[in-house]
């Protein structure tokens, strides 16, 4: 039970009783009428206990959009309910309003909705609904507080995806939409036709056309159904923020808008998230349906504040793959974790597949090393310029292995990550 | 015409916003305005007392001239006695006469001591607790007349009288064997007479049906008249005001007057309600584990500034060096790995003092030449190395 400012006030208005007719028995007599009012409204204010409430709404959202959650409360008691209504989220589900005030009819049922804009990934679980429950003079409230589980995943924000249009015009180009007649990098055999008019006499198959009365051309299709496994790093180098966002964040968007510019090339889309241990696994989803397994599989995803395990995540790599595939890494340059972990273990994974290095750069550094003007800016400069030059060191060291290092700024990474793979693509390296 | 439609729970003009609080306020305003006109009420209704209330030489309209007056022309001495020993001596020389004490308010312990041991009947207009309890043990004040009562008791003095004006006058309670009139209602009476050894002391709540102003109007003038003639003489004490410190020493508590202390438990109590009203929260706190907040520059950052609190010149010096000439030699076509390779120097040198014009052992002195010693060669250093990867880049 609680209590309301109602009581207060008449609580205080009878001291000026008091005032006016002095005695003890009228002290009993005024606070005694308030509690008799008091156990009065618990005694005739709706019961909590036996409303039936009922969930719907969204249960996808992706960050930065607006969901609606509602909530319908049903009043099957034979007493008008009027009550204050709380429905809690989690203070980073950004839910709104925080209080509500229902009134329902005996019989009757409401819809309260609540409007979350989540300020984080991840799942989002309704915590409870408060009921505060009025009598019908005000004066005091039941109050209870009942479970209405629901969950909103909230998903990536995936901003890069709006330079998915641009990269798939690329893709068309480099490939075309209808078969090439000309062999060459990047192309694999895809039929015989007969010659027309205008067709390359070096892509005659003879052999074919002795065995026929025609003359039979070969043509040719860009490579598909490559394999591409993205590896996410959730060590705690992901863990910092460029900007204001994680740069695990910056990852996912990049490995995002790569998945859904393989899936659409044609190539087979699997996600591994690994620190010391396996955090999430996308592998064999359908090719219209991986980048909404990836996005699911995403939402959950923090990064862990521990050394990433290299040789665990090569190992978890490699005990899946059979065939070659395209291994893109998203994690950062930082020297120790690369030289210490990765380095020794790169001749394992290169020997059977290519790999792709990809790590958000810090444009704060960027700043940093171009400050001139006093000392404590040319500190700041050198600093930073030391710490690219680490970044160069590593980059110099993983290419002489073979492997293709992507390091952008965070809003540059995700097409630069694309740009990458269309390249490979073209160069027919898949 | 579509209406933006502000977002629930939050206001969208100055309107609302307006509306809303006084929504939320007017319970308390009205409330207070309720106290407020209590309180003026309460203050027009209780008896004014000035500096000439009662005083039996006064003609004004708080005055009891005319009673005096009209009692020393019905043939009864009436002496105006300005302190109680003055009072109580002139008892003793007519035992006689009543006393009648106005203006209680002003008698200290000392006072009432002497009013005490003094013979005689009394007639105590509107006392005050002490000197109740002094002159009048038994008698309590209990509350207020809310309207005209009839005398409605054998007092003859009262019977005679009839209706009198005790509209917001005192009332009493009062022990077994006293004679009460005027009863409020509550079981309290604006009239009290009691037995007090062979003398009787009356006890009046009113003050006004004694004064000039109202003393014609219904049966006052009989009341008062009734009261106090018929004796060999009135002694009419009306004290002067006590000298200062003379009243003894009385603690806070024991100044408030009971309904007074009341209140303030009553209030203590409507505090108490308030803060369990306020404390009771709407639903559970809910907790979230909250992410790490790690800036990724921060190590970069922290570097900084143990170059500067060290002064450490040489090694910032040899980071921009380092990083001009990895631009430099990219600019200039040569192999990546010259940047740091020493035996690549004097080809760099050259290639870069021919790109700008500059000597070369200006060049040579800004990209391998010793390190700055202080702040401001730092400074100058990377000046130069500023100055030459800009010409390099316009050449």
């Amino acid at each position: 039970m609680t209590l309301t400012g109602r009581t207060g006030l008449l609580a205080a208005l009878g001291a000026v009783v008091l005032v006016i007719v002095p005695s003890w028995w009228t002290l009993l007599a005024v606070d005694g009428v308030l509690a008799a009012l008091v156990v009065a409204d618990l005694v005739l204010a709706g019961n909590v206990r036996r409303l039936r409430l009922h969930r719907s709404g969204d249960t996808n959202v992706r960050l930065g959009e607006e969901a609606t959650v509602a909530l319908i409360v049903e009043n099957p008691g034979p007493r008008p309910l009027r009550a204050r209504l709380r429905d809690a989220w989690p203070p980073s589900a950004g839910s709104s309003p925080r209080t509500v005030t229902v009134t329902i009819p005996p019989g009757e049922r409401r819809r309260v909705e609540t409007r979350l804009v989540p300020t984080r990934r991840g799942d989002r679980a309704a915590v409870a609904v408060t009921f505060r429950s009025y009598g019908p003079l005000g004066l005091a409230a039941r109050q209870l507080n009942r479970a209405a589980p629901w969950t909103v995943r909230v998903l990536p924000a995936f901003p890069s995806r709006r330079h998915l249009p641009a990269k798939l015009a690329r893709l068309r180009e480099l490939t075309g939409q209808h078969v090439a007649l000309i062999r060459g990098q990047g192309t694999e055999f895809d039929s015989l036709r007969e010659y027309v008019d205008g067709d390359d006499v070096r892509s005659i198959d003879w052999r074919a056309t002795a065995r026929r009365a025609d003359v039979v051309v070969r043509t040719w299709r860009p490579e598909r159904d490559r394999r591409i496994y993205l590896v996410l790093d959730t060590g705690r180098t992901a863990a910092g923020r460029v900007g204001d966002i994680p740069r695990l964040d910056c990852s996912m968007d990049a490995a995002l808008l790569l998945g859904a510019l393989a899936s659409r090339a044609g190539d087979r889309v699997d996600l591994l998230a690994y620190d010391r241990r396996v955090r999430a696994r996308v592998e064999g989803a359908a090719r219209t349906e991986v980048l909404t397994a990836m996005v699911r599989a995403m939402a959950p995803l923090e990064p862990e504040l521990i050394e990433a395990d290299a040789a665990g995540m090569v190992s978890a790599l490699l005990s899946r793959v059979r065939q070659r595939c395209l291994v893109v890494l998203l994690t950062d340059l930082n020297t120790t974790a690369i030289e210490e972990g990765l380095l020794p273990l790169l001749p394992q994974l290169t020997a059977k597949h290519l790999v792709v290095v990809a790590a958000v750069s810090d444009p704060r550094v960027t700043e940093m090393a171009a400050a001139r003007g006093d000392s404590a800016a040319l500190y700041d400069a050198a600093a930073a310029e030391r710490a690219r030059a680490d970044r160069r060191r590593v980059t110099v060291e993983l290419r002489k292995y073979g492997v293709e290092v992507v390091d952008a700024p965070p809003d540059e990474i995700a097409p630069a990550l694309a740009d990458a793979y269309l390249s490979l693509k073209a160069a027919g390296r898949l | 015409m579509t209406a933006v439609q502000a977002p629930p729970g939050e206001p969208a003009t100055a309107g609302q916003v307006a509306r809303r609080r006084w929504r939320r306020s007017r319970g308390i305003l009205v409330a207070v305005l309720a106290l407020l006109v209590l309180g003026v009420l309460l203050a027009l209704m209780r008896p004014r007392t000035g500096s000439e209330t009662l005083d039996p030489d006064s003609p004004g309209q708080d005055g009891a001239r005319a009673l005096v007056e009209i009692t020393r022309r019905h043939g009864t001495p009436v002496t105006v006695a300005h302190t109680a020993s003055d009072a109580a001596e002139r008892l003793r020389s007519q035992p006689d006469a009543v006393l009648v004490v106005v203006r209680s308010e002003r008698l200290v312990a000392a006072d009432l001591t002497a009013l005490r041991g003094a013979p005689g009947d009394r007639l105590l207009v509107t006392p005050s607790s002490e000197t109740l309890s002094a002159l009048a043990p038994g008698v309590e004040a209990s509350g207020s007349a809310w309207s005209t009562p009839a005398p409605g008791c054998t007092l003859p003095a009262a019977a005679y009288a009839g209706d009198a004006d005790f509209l917001g006058a005192t009332t009493y309670k009062a022990p077994g064997e006293a004679t009460t009139c005027y009863f409020d209602g509550l079981g309290g009476a604006g009239l009290v007479q009691l037995p007090m050894g062979g003398a009787t002391v009356t006890v009046l709540g009113s003050s006004r049906l004694l004064t000039n102003q109202h003393l014609a109007e219904n049966g006052n003038a009989a009341l008062a008249m009734n009261l106090i003639e018929g004796r060999a003489g009135v002694v009419w004490l009306l004290p002067d005001l006590p000298a200062p410190g003379s009243g003894g020493h009385k603690s806070f508590s024991e100044l408030l007057p009971f309904g007074v202390k009341l209140a303030v438990l009553q209030i203590v109590i409507a505090v108490v309600l308030v803060a369990l009203w306020r404390s009771r929260r709407l639903g559970p706190v809910v907790v979230e584990p909250l992410p790490v907040v790690v800036r990724s520059a921060e190590a970069v950052e922290g570097r900084a500034r143990l170059y500067r609190s060290r002064r450490a010149t040489d090694r910032a010096a040899e980071a921009l060096r380092a990083g001009a000439l990895e631009r430099l030699t990219a600019l200039l076509g040569m192999p990546r790995s010259a940047a740091s390779d020493p035996a690549m120097a004097a080809e760099i040198v050259a290639a870069v003092a021919a790109h700008t014009g500059q000597e070369q052992a200006v060049v040579g002195a800004a990209l391998y030449g010793p390190p700055p010693v202080d702040d401001a060669g730092l400074v100058s250093l990377a000046g130069v190395l500023d100055d030459l990867e800009r010409l390099v880049r316009n050449s």
